[in-house]
């Protein structure tokens, strides 16, 4: 695969000498109990211009930009807008300056029109009829470039066509500086190229963007100007005009050295794992699907074309047709009666706050979700000794903050995925099942993941569902096509045309 | 000057108590308005208040003696709550175990305490729990709400007292008046000393201590913590929530046979029909107060019986209607709970436009 998959405008836009920055953070600092999410933070946001914040999980750029948002106060420093200080009470008051977030969680009522939604809590909106609502959202739409059908509902929208109805909302609501957090991380390659042609047309009329995202490439592509945050500081601001390669930036962000590449050395191919033989069912049309000890098996399509139920019946989280699904040589009802705590299946899902974890437990008890049965006693449970071993997962995968009594809520995104991968190998599965396992990853804790799950073949089949074709074709030994239901078609990476074979059949093509 | 709402970066750390302390002084300050509103001394009737409850030893002893059938169906409810299960029928289910004790101690009026007492108790458990047993089924096989079911269980739980007590139960020697005969000794619990409180008292700190044990160091408590997340991570956690729906609510239930059989066997020494004063609704609110912490729900259980004991006598002095008694406690629980809010949010003073 190319490096780089988006093609960057042919410009180069240096910053005009003397150029007012609208937005001036000065020494922003803010603490969570002991964790110092930021400290010292100085940064300036220009007019027209795309600054990336790149850092690892748990660096502190969420909470930044959350404060720059209103949701979130300072402890200490000052933010600066059009020169004047400011001081939010809440995302009202943001919104009012001019600053706008689209989160990851898309607000929107679901059963509304598109116009509706862009609308819905403006003064006045009430009593617009629909026809005058949809045309003024129309024109504002064209006039950004975005294409969306205004009078549709949201129900029927993809992921990209939602994200698109979010930042109408806040250009509806006049904001002059919108912040992305993680923005491409449930777009299909397709819709994020769409995302950032939106981006650049709005920078052209004058709109500030900051944009947060762990994908290095969409970093270089997009970005007029890169600042690094580690551990809560400016490492430094980088012109990514002068970055060499994804490695350098990487080893920028992280402090050492990064490969950006796994190394995957075939693994002698054992007993099948899953066998799904001729599923029909459950919105799937006969399914048919293999997976052995020792190799991954990539299950790969635009969201909604099946995956989720096709995860759900093995994993046992609904009930697939009788004989269709085997697990581990075993009938599914007979393996789910009968699995073990340990040396069995395992699930690494998508939704890691709502399913993999308690949200409101601490690291504990949520390595005790499903590892209880390893740490009982009779009818006791092993409190202590969980502990320690939570320490140890802790220190062996490097979650942060390294405290055992953390919630589950209080971790970054990228540190939770690491503790619930950590649960899950300890468990020493023969049978993986990973939904979307680097999804919101840093760099080094997606190589770190793939490492993992790479190793995890001397003893274990791997099926790994993923809308990341670069990831699918790192680590698969076949990647599965899903469309509607089906599985259009199975291709093996050792073939060189494979990767430009996924695209098509994706969308249903089939040559 | 402007206020403005804020949510808070992190809980408040001391805001439960504080909350709560605000919330009784509120609802203390609105009751004096409405014994005002009546014509009485509101200051004078807030004396009589606090003397009734905590004032003599008398008082005392009264408050100590309704907080444990309080305390009992309080905790059964707050095992089911924890689950995500609204058992609200813990009043049915209280008398289940009070028709269970009595069957004993009517049908072995001979043995001992020794030999009756477990019959008792056990007989009391499993009555109770096997009436939350109902619901418990309903849900899972039916998908019927067990907030109405139990309710409902409520009321054919009283008209089955009933029918007993004025039925086959009947004292013949009782003037017509619908009771049992009186219990043998072996079949009463006995006070403490020479004071009314009786050994019930300890057995409810038994059990009280037994059920934090459960929750905190088994294997079944952690899962039962874990389905309080909801039927999916339940489910994904491969802990079979259907089977541990029922336990759950068999236990609540057997928990408030057991207050049902103290309250029978120790303070009336017979069934009749005013065992039932609504402990069963009045352990709802505790169980919410204490925010379904053991510990929390024996001070909750204690304050809204010295509660009961002093509205008791309020009545009597100031004659006062008896709503008012229920009035306090729907409001201390609503203040309470609207007082959450403050535990997310915070009020702060606006600065003034333009900034500083
Ligand atoms: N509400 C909170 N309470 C306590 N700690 C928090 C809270 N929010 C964030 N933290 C901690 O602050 C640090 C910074 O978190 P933040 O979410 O800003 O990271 P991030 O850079 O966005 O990471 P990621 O890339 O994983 O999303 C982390 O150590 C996190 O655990
Ligand atoms: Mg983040």
């Amino acid at each position: 695969m190319s490096e780089l998959r988006y093609v960057r405008p042919a410009r180069v836009r240096p910053l005009p000498e003397g150029a007012v920055p609208v937005v001036r953070l000065k020494e922003v600092t803010k603490r969570f109990g002991k964790v110092v999410a930021n400290n010292a933070i100085t940064l300036d946001i220009h007019s027209g211009r795309i600054k990336a914040l790149l850092g690892e999980n748990g660096a502190g750029k969420s909470t930044l930009m959350s404060m720059l948002a209103g949701r979130y106060k300072p402890d200490s420093g000052t933010m600066e807008v059009d020169g004047r200080p400011v001081r939010f009470e809440s995302s009202k008051d943001a919104i009012a300056a001019g600053i706008g977030m689209v989160y990851q969680n898309f607000m929107l009522v679901d059963s509304m029109t598109v116009a509706e939604n862009v609308l819905l809590g403006q003064e006045g909106g009430f009593f617009i009829n629909p026809g005058e609502m949809e045309a003024r959202v129309d024109a504002l739409a064209t006039e950004y470039g975005l294409a969306v059908d205004v009078s549709a509902r949201i129900s029927d929208l993809s992921m990209g066509e939602r994200q698109l109805v979010e930042i109408l909302k806040l250009l509806y609501r006049k904001s002059r500086i919108l912040i992305f957090d993680e923005p491409t991380a449930v777009l299909t390659p397709e819709e994020t190229n769409r995302l950032f042609e939106a981006l650049w047309r709005m920078t052209e009329q004058g709109k500030s963007v900051i944009f947060i995202s762990h994908k290095l490439e969409e970093v270089i592509a997009l970005a007029d100007e890169i600042a690094i945050l580690r551990r809560g500081r400016i490492e430094g601001e980088l012109d990514p005009t002068a970055i060499e390669s994804k490695a350098e930036l990487a080893s920028r962000m992280v402090g050492k050295e990064v490969l950006l590449e796994v190394d995957r050395q075939p693994v002698e191919v054992g007993e099948p794992v899953l066998e799904i033989k001729g599923m029909t069912g459950l919105g799937l049309t006969d399914v048919n699907l293999e997976v052995r000890q020792g190799e991954i098996v990539a299950v790969v399509g635009v969201a909604g074309n099946g995956q989720k139920e096709l995860v759900e019946a093995v994993t046992g989280l609904v009930k697939p047709p009788v004989d269709t699904v085997f697990i581990m040589g075993q009938p599914w009802r007979k393996f789910f009666a009968e699995s073990t705590w340990n040396r069995s299946m395992c699930y690494i899902p998508e939704d890691r706050l709502g399913l993999a974890t308690m949200r409101n437990q601490n690291l504990v008890d949520n390595l005790l979700l499903t590892t209880r049965k390893g740490f009982a006693r009779g009818m006791w449970l092993d409190k202590r000794r969980a502990e320690r071993d939570t320490e140890e997962l802790i220190r062996k995968y490097d979650i942060r903050p390294g405290r055992i009594h953390a919630l589950a809520w209080q971790l970054s995104g990228g540190n939770l995925q690491k503790a619930v991968l950590a649960r899950e190998l300890y468990r020493q599965p023969r049978f993986i099942v990973a939904e979307q396992p680097t999804q919101g990853l840093d760099v080094s804790a997606t190589e770190e993941v793939w490492r993992r799950l790479l190793d995890a073949r001397a003893m274990a089949g791997v099926l790994l569902v993923t809308g990341d074709l670069g990831e699918a074709l790192q680590l698969a030994d076949r990647i599965a096509v899903m469309y509607r239901g089906r599985i259009l078609g199975m291709l093996p990476t050792s073939e060189a045309e494979t990767a430009s074979r996924i695209g098509p059949l994706m969308a249903g093509v089939l040559d | 000057m402007a206020l403005k709402i804020r949510k808070r970066d992190e809980p408040w750390k001391w805001g439960a108590l504080v909350i709560f302390l605000g919330a009784l002084l509120f609802s203390l300050g609105v009751s004096c308005l409405l014994l005002a509103g009546q014509g009485k001394d509101a200051l004078h009737g807030m004396f009589i208040l606090w003397e009734g409850s905590f004032g003599n030893l008398w008082a005392l002893e009264g408050a100590l003696l309704k907080a444990i059938p309080l305390f009992l169906c309080s905790l059964g409810v707050a095992v089911a709550f924890r689950m995500q299960i609204w058992n609200i029928g813990a009043e049915g289910q209280f008398a289940l175990g009070a028709i269970g004790a009595t069957w004993m101690a009517l049908s072995f009026p001979g043995l001992p305490w020794y030999g009756l007492m477990p019959l008792m108790f056990a007989m009391a458990f499993l009555l109770g729990g096997a009436w939350a047993f109902i619901p418990a089924v309903l849900k899972l096989k039916l998908r019927v709400n067990e907030i109405i079911s139990t309710l409902m269980l409520n009321y054919i739980a009283i008209l089955l007292l009933d029918y007993l007590v004025f039925g086959v139960w009947k004292d013949p020697t009782s003037f017509g008046f619908p009771m049992t005969p009186e219990f043998t000794s072996g079949a009463v619990i006995a006070g403490i000393g020479s004071s009314r409180v009786h050994w019930g008292l300890l057995f409810c700190a038994v059990v009280g201590v037994g059920l934090w044990a459960f929750m905190r160091f088994t294997r079944l408590g952690f899962e039962l913590k874990a389905s309080g997340e909801g039927a999916r991570v339940a489910r994904y956690a491969k802990i079979r929530y259907g089977l541990l729906t029922m336990f759950v609510m068999g236990l609540s239930g057997g928990f408030a046979g057991w207050a049902g059989c103290i309250e029978t066997s120790a303070v009336l020494n017979r069934l009749q029909p005013s065992l039932m004063v609504g402990y069963g609704y009045t352990a709802i609110v505790v169980a919410w107060l204490a925010r379904l912490e053991p510990l929390n729900i024996a001070f909750g259980a204690f304050l809204l019986a010295a509660l009961r004991v002093g509205v008791e006598n309020l009545q009597l002095e100031l004659q006062i209607p008896a709503a008012f008694g229920v009035i306090m406690e729907g409001m201390i629980l609503l203040t309470v709970l609207a007082g959450q809010f403050f535990l997310t949010y915070r009020i702060e003073r606006a600065p003034r436009e333009g900034g500083e």
